[in-house]
């Protein structure tokens, strides 16, 4: 196939031959650049290597059963140490990546949802984070459930931001939980915890959900004249194309 | 087309004494460009002192007369009468137009300015032109945005005595990566360095943490917790935020923002009191904007105003104007920024009563009907004691200061805040669907992956599409680059692992990695592939399109399919 665009490695050369000088932006710079500089594979080499030697209880210096505000004390402590913005110019690096794993582990145990899950990984005796242990243990059952998978779900409860896509995800689990009878034991009190959560979840959800929506419908329902804004004009031209297609 | 290769030599006068004590510590100042006005600020050592021109102004007003083949920005340069900025000789609102293709809708609606934007609609920069001797003279964004950053650099020199060259800027929520490099080659021209793009409005809650910091020293010294809401609305664009502010940490939970502002409520009147505004003479349609965007300033204080404009040729436009009109024609604009506050709310979890304050700046903040729909939204009087048009460009001297690593013994500015990306980031999987790697309102700096997998058996090469914006469809989002990985060993489909990380550092610079792994060995079967995003340019709006046409039939064996995830 002809290949005139974009990139292609060479085998055998540094694997980071697109650097800044050949890319497409080229800035002129009448200065030295002080931006922080790392190497991304480096500092995710590390944070891997980090992840196998401390939970993320250690790594924020609390016990596991410690409370929300505990870990969002011990979490503004860090940040007040290892951010870029305030960490010392010779250690930047170094701190960058901690505070990358800071943040991680701060994500995940302030979501009660996502604690559990991690919890009990840890009563499991699996010492990796999160993100790596999705990568090795659920190979298998992806392969078996290509559409549905865990890990599907719990990216979906991170970042839909619909009621209605949480159920539907809520839905996909119990599918695959009947398909999947080895793996029950697996989802099975995470699927339970979850269950109560969604629930309040959408309450809270719908509240805000219909008052979206109550605007959103104002917000359309707008003369077709020459009032409107651009805005509004260009997304009734595509709405139009769309009932069109 | 040619990048203008020009710096702007400093003017300020140094002597040997005044190099030697600059050197020791550099001064980072904050910029906020606001679609009609700029202000510079820095902080001092004690407080943030804002920087006026010669005119004794801090606010200064983003236009650019072309006089002759020089233009000069309006820092320092008086024009007699606001009609002579207007006849066609002067640009005005770059900051809507930086960074954007002729097929975009900011763009075509940009034809009620007094200048020419000529857009032919295929995606590519917009021709804008000003009228100099009858003789349209093209220019760019960035270039005119350079040359104002040039004098404003300047100013700053001859005003703390010292040369300038870091900056912290802050930008709307809604600009896209590709309009951010605009703004950072438009500043390198003008010989400053980017130390930091900020949100709007997370510059605006860092100057809340700071007065809550010291409003909490100076009474029990105890610190609390805070939840702000802020509401920026400028000439141009419209941003929210949410931010947790607790002991000096201020954590922005969400963000929003859209391209509406005071431009729109602007053509919104224009187009009311005049349907057929858009063939007027550039002249005429200068005096109708000033007297239509004074009508607008002065409904804010009265219920209604008189509109008397000359339109050349005999014509006139004479109306009575009523602040209920006014509303009415611009429903769907505060309808939209309900919208934004509320989906900021949502996205950040929190509800109405866990607000402390709600903050609403920006030069529309003083329209009661703005005023009123915060109030109303989040149930709760506005918060006083911000200047609502210095708190961004106060925000932006305070981060200039806390990354400069100033000495601060009293502890002023012991505060730190986290900033989050402002839309997500993604490849193109299962032909047009687009799945964030780096999902919107994720804490910096970040490193996450993504694996992805063959389509079908034997492939040997994947295009990775990258994208950046919230919609599902592709063709929503704009395009920040692409590659192709080759040299995948044949394997049956759903074996091969593309691991796909981004990666955004501190200054918000991202870069995207792409490496294949056959299960079983650790090690990369070929090179891993490293970009720094976007590769693309503003002018290549059509690429998208020129991508599907080129390998529309045989994309679906290129392209990857999700694996699996990790957040």
């Amino acid at each position: 196939m002809r290949c005139s665009y974009g990139l292609t490695a060479i085998p055998g050369t540094d694997a980071r031959f697109f650097s800044p000088e050949t890319s497409f932006l080229q800035l002129r710079r009448t200065f030295q650049p002080t931006r922080i500089k790392f190497g991304s594979f480096k500092i995710k080499a590390k944070i891997d290597e980090a992840r196998k030697e401390m939970s993320f209880y250690e790594l924020l210096g609390i016990s596991e059963t410690g409370t929300s505000l505990e870990i969002k004390q011990a979490y503004k402590q860090l940040a007040r140490k290892y951010h870029p913005d305030v960490s010392p110019p010779d250690r930047v690096e170094e701190y960058t990546e901690r505070f990358i794993r800071v943040q991680e582990a701060y994500e995940t145990l302030s979501d009660p949802r996502t604690r559990a899950l991690y919890d009990k990984d840890l009563a499991l005796g699996i010492h990796l984070a999160f993100s790596a242990r999705r990568r090795y243990q659920y190979d298998e059952l992806l392969v078996r459930l290509p559409f549905i998978s865990y890990l599907e779900f719990s990216y979906a409860l991170q970042y839909d931001e619909t009621a209605f896509a949480s159920s539907l995800v809520f839905a996909n689990v119990n599918a695959g939980l009947t398909n999947t009878h080895n793996c029950l034991e697996s989802f099975d009190v995470p699927a339970l915890l979850l269950d109560v959560d969604l629930e309040d979840r959408s309450e809270w959800k719908n509240r805000w959900q219909s008052q979206l929506s109550e605007l959103k419908r104002r917000s359309m329902n707008r003369d077709a004249g020459g009032n409107m804004s651009w805005g509004a004009r260009m997304r009734r031209q595509r709405e139009e194309l769309s009932k069109e297609l | 087309m040619a990048e203008p290769e020009y710096t702007v030599e400093s003017k300020c006068e140094t002597t040997e004494e005044e190099k030697s004590s600059s050197a020791s510590s550099e001064v980072v100042i904050g910029i906020d460009i606001g679609t009609s006005q700029c202000s510079v600020a820095v902080w001092n050592g004690s407080e943030v002192e804002l920087l006026k021109n010669t005119r004794n102004q801090p606010l200064i007003r983003f236009d650019v007369p072309v006089d002759n083949d020089i233009p000069l920005g309006e820092v320092n340069y008086h024009l007699s009468h606001k009609h002579e900025r207007l006849s066609g000789a002067s640009i005005l609102n770059m900051k809507r137009l930086i960074g954007r293709v002729d097929t975009d809708r900011v763009v075509h609606a940009s034809n009620n300015f007094p200048f020419l934007v000529q857009t032919l609609d295929m995606g590519a920069r917009p021709f804008i032109a000003t009228l100099v001797n009858n003789v349209w003279k093209s220019t760019t964004p960035e270039e005119v945005l350079a040359l104002y950053l040039a004098e404003l650099r300047i100013m700053a020199e001859s005003k703390l005595k010292r040369p300038i060259k870091d900056v912290v800027l802050c930008i709307p929520v809604s600009f896209s990566r590709i309009q951010l490099t605009r703004i950072e080659r438009a500043c390198s021209i003008a010989g400053l360095h980017v130390l930091r793009l900020m949100p709007e409005p997370a510059a605006v809650a860092l100057q809340y943490a700071q007065q809550q910091q010291h409003m909490l020293r100076d009474n029990t010294g105890r610190v609390s917790k805070r939840i702000a809401l802020v509401f920026n609305m400028g000439a141009g664009y419209c941003d929210v935020a949410v931010a947790d502010i607790d002991g000096g940490v201020t954590e922005i939970k969400a963000l929003s923002g859209s391209e509406i502002g005071g431009e729109d409520l602007l053509e919104n009147m224009m187009r009311h009191l005049l349907p057929s505004f858009d063939k007027l003479d550039i002249k005429s349609m200068g005096s109708l904007r000033v007297a239509i965007q004074e009508a607008i300033h002065e409904l804010s204080l009265e219920e209604s105003v008189q509109i008397d404009v000359d339109l050349g040729n005999g014509s006139r436009l004479c109306k009575e104007v009523k602040r209920e009109e006014f509303e009415e024609v611009n429903k769907f604009i505060f309808c939209e920024s309900q919208i934004l506050i509320v989906e900021c709310m949502q996205n950040a979890h929190v509800n109405v009563e866990d607000l402390t304050d709600v903050i609403v700046v920006g030069g529309c903040s003083c329209i009661p009907k703005i005023r009123n729909l915060v109030e109303n939204l989040c149930e709760r009087e506005i918060y006083k004691g911000m200047n609502p048009l210095t708190a961004a460009v106060y925000g932006t001297a305070l981060e200039g200061a806390l990354t400069s690593g100033i000495d601060d013994p009293l502890g002023d500015v012991d505060l730190l805040t986290s900033q989050v990306t402002t839309l997500g980031i993604g490849i193109r999987t299962n032909r047009f669907e687009f799945v964030p790697v780096i999902p919107r309102n994720t804490t910096m700096p970040v490193h996450k992956e993504m694996i992805f997998t063959t389509f079908k058996d034997n492939q040997t090469e994947a295009l990775i599409v990258v994208y950046e914006g919230e919609s599902e469809m592709e063709d929503e989002n704009h395009l920040l680059g692409y590659f192709k990985i080759t040299g995948i060993p044949p394997a049956l489909e759903g074996v091969p692992e593309i691991n796909v990380g981004m990666d955004i550092n501190a200054s918000n610079e991202l870069s995207v990695l792409a490496r294949v792994i056959i299960p079983g060995s650790q090690q990369p079967v070929v090179p891993v592939m490293e970009l720094k995003m976007p590769t693309v340019d503003d002018g290549h709006g059509c690429c998208n399109e020129v991508l599907d046409r080129a390998y529309g039939p045989t994309l679906d064996s290129m392209i990857v399919r999700r694996k699996n995830d990790s957040i």
